[in-house]
């Protein structure tokens, strides 16, 4: 990591003086001289002027930098100073406590022992190897001093049993006590020394990181012959998913090409381990559709996915882009392989979507973010107007009898985002592939047209080039419907609609929006439900359904 | 593209027969598709689209009664985007 002197110097003072703390204590716990503990807790004054200095040097530091150079490199540096002198300060403050506690107590015997001192010990390795960890080219010395935590967790945990042990015979238990409160502060130690280490990690990488992930990240990189510490790629932080995973790209050092090598994912094993086996078999059923998967590492219920990274334009691009021709090829290259796909996956079973379920269990979530729209009945004169909740049983019940007439293999979560379409190449491909399934196509669609809508952005020719697009899916749906002779197609794609124009205000926190969506949805409920049943067959959805 | 917000407003003391006559006005033009107001002055039309927002407040206190009714929608203006549409049904065009 960069040390400028202005904020390495102070810190390594800092580092100074942490170290003669903990060693008076050490000496103290030795020889049990109180005069030791008082040259130790004498240092807590030295250390928080350091602390200071620091403080305000990483926050010039901060203001005077970012004027010249790039404002994410600085910040993270700047971060990492401040986690940096926040931990060191943690360790000072735990290292007084402890002085405190060793002088107060009776039985002062038992905390002289082996594993306390070996304790203390590693955290004195961890201190020294901090500087080094610092200046040094790669993270290794970082790692390593990540890794001491473990092994003073696991001699603060093998003294700690030693002295349960000892509690069940009911003999110095007061002195057993705070020994064992002595104990957990040494251990605690141990958790600083691994904020330590990872500060530097993130500093060394340019975002922030935890131990965990740095070794999904290495293990995951490992796979494609690269190695995190070499210099010749770098790692950018992309996007944070709605299901908490995180997402980063992994790029070139080499100034003559700036492309992106891979994407890598990190999150929940379940939902990575779906996503996984959601590429894979897309990748068996149409070849080059979905990304290539470079590697898939586990470690506890964490997981991470190192996958190719696509070239191309995701639909809500070429929509915000105006680039009206390209959304045009685009959309016409995703139609023809739409209609290859369910060409292809059909199966006879009619798997109904059911969307009134799907929303029934999310209704929860977007009252919790628009209280709003949680309103009883209404009435005026005649003319009422009923709740939610009655519109959707009653929906269900419309579902029940128009089921698909058949299913075939959807992507799940076809929002625009999800789909890039490569103009150079003329391809479409798939991402964020954990929800595949048989299911019916008007699932797909819907929520592709929806995820349209739903974009925050108001510019008048991008609403209208929104509304041709969810037209243009209609329409397209609608001419497939009477290829296979599909008479519900359009009273499921209301319902899919519906579905999805009402629970995707979930995430939508304009509020003028997410009303406009939510009132959308509950006019379509609205209209089906008062269909008769001749009208089944005749019913269309209103285009102005599309338009701001 | 300049913006320009015409506006209309009116308010007087009407019986029960003619406020029902003023609704009955509204109704017609809801209809029809084109509401058009005017004063000595200027004329105003509007023209409601297929879909509207509808907001209906009614309030009570000890003094008065009041029952407010807005409905508005928006205007399809001011988009330099080709209208054809992004799907062509070879089937239907030929």
């Amino acid at each position: 990591m960069k040390t400028p002197a202005e904020l390495f110097d102070p810190l390594r003072f800092l580092i100074i003086e942490i170290h003669k703390q903990l060693q008076s204590l050490e000496a103290f716990l030795e020889t049990a001289d109180k005069e030791l503990a008082e040259k130790s807790l004498a240092r807590v004054d030295y250390i928080d002027n350091f602390q200071i200095t620091l403080l305000n040097r990483t926050a010039e530091y901060l203001l005077v930098e970012c004027r010249k150079a790039s404002d994410d490199d600085i910040q993270i540096l700047t971060q990492s100073y401040q986690h940096l002198t926040h931990s060191l300060k943690e360790l000072s403050r735990q290292l007084e406590r402890i002085a405190y506690q060793a002088l107060n107590m009776s039985g002062f015997k038992l905390l002289q022992k082996p594993a306390l001192a070996k304790a203390l010990d590693t955290l004195r390795t961890g201190l020294e190897l901090i500087e080094t960890a610092m200046l040094s080219e790669t993270s290794q010395t970082a790692v390593d001093i990540c890794r001491l935590q473990l092994r003073i967790s696991k001699l603060c945990q093998q003294q700690l049993e030693n002295y349960q042990e000892r509690l069940k015979k009911g003999q110095q238990t007061q002195a057993l006590l705070n020994a064992s409160f002595i104990i957990k502060d040494i251990n605690q130690l141990g958790d600083g020394l691994l904020r330590i280490g990872e500060a530097i990690l993130s500093a060394n990488l340019g975002q922030s990181i935890k131990l965990e992930r740095y070794h999904s990240l290495e293990e995951t990189l490992s796979a494609l012959d690269l190695d995190p510490n070499a210099p010749q790629f770098s790692i950018t932080s992309m996007a944070e998913t709605k299901s908490g995973c995180t997402i980063s790209g992994v790029s070139s050092n080499d100034p003559t090409d700036d492309e992106l090598l891979a994407i890598f994912k990190e999150g929940q094993k379940q939902k990575l381990l779906d996503e996984k086996k959601g590429i894979e078999s897309w990748n068996k059923k149409f070849p080059g559709i979905a990304p290539k998967v470079y590697s898939y590492h586990k470690s506890g219920n964490k997981a991470a996915l190192l996958y190719e990274y696509l070239t191309g334009e995701t639909f809500d691009k070429l929509i915000v882009n105006l680039d009206r021709k390209n959304l045009e090829a685009g959309l016409n290259q995703l139609f023809s392989l739409l209609l290859e796909i369910w060409e292809e996956t059909q199966i006879k079973e009619r798997h109904s979507a059911n969307y009134m379920g799907q929303l029934k269990k999310r209704l929860k979530d977007v009252y919790r973010v628009h209280p709003d729209f949680d309103v009883r009945g209404f009435k005026i004169g005649d003319v009422e107007r009923i709740s939610l909740e009655s519109l959707l049983s009653k929906a269900a019940r419309l579902e029940k009898k128009f089921r698909p007439p058949k299913s075939v293999y959807i992507h799940g979560d076809f929002n625009v985002d999800n789909i890039i379409y490569d103009p150079l190449e003329k391809q479409i491909s798939f991402i964020d592939l954990h929800r595949s399934e048989y299911s019916d196509y008007v699932q797909d669609l819907s929520v592709f047209m929806v995820s349209n809508y739903r974009m925050l952005n108001f510019d008048p020719n991008v609403r209208k080039l929104i509304a041709l697009t969810m037209q243009g899916v209609y329409e397209f749906g609608e001419r497939y419907a009477e290829q296979i002779n599909d008479q519900s197609y359009h009273l499921r794609m209301a319902l899919g609609l519906a579905r999805s124009f009402l629970s995707s205000t979930r995430f939508v926190l304009d509020e003028e929006h997410a009303k406009a969506m939510h009132y959308r949805g509950r006019y379509l409920l609205e209209q089906l439900i008062k269909l008769n049943t001749k009208q089944h067959t005749t019913y269309r959805i209103p285009k102005e359904i599309f338009r701001e | 593209m300049a913006k320009k917000i015409k506006d209309f407003s009116h308010e007087s003391l009407q019986d029960k027969e003619a406020i029902a006559n003023y609704l009955k006005a509204v109704m017609k033009g809801f209809k029809k598709g084109e509401i058009v107001l005017s004063d000595d002055e200027d004329e105003l039309t509007l023209t409601p689209e297929t879909l509207a927002k509808l907001k209906i407040k009614a309030e009570q206190s000890k003094k008065s009664q009041s029952l407010s009714i807005k409905i508005s929608w928006s205007s399809d203006t001011e988009s330099s985007i080709d209208d054809t549409p992004l799907f062509i049904d070879a089937n239907k065009t030929k």
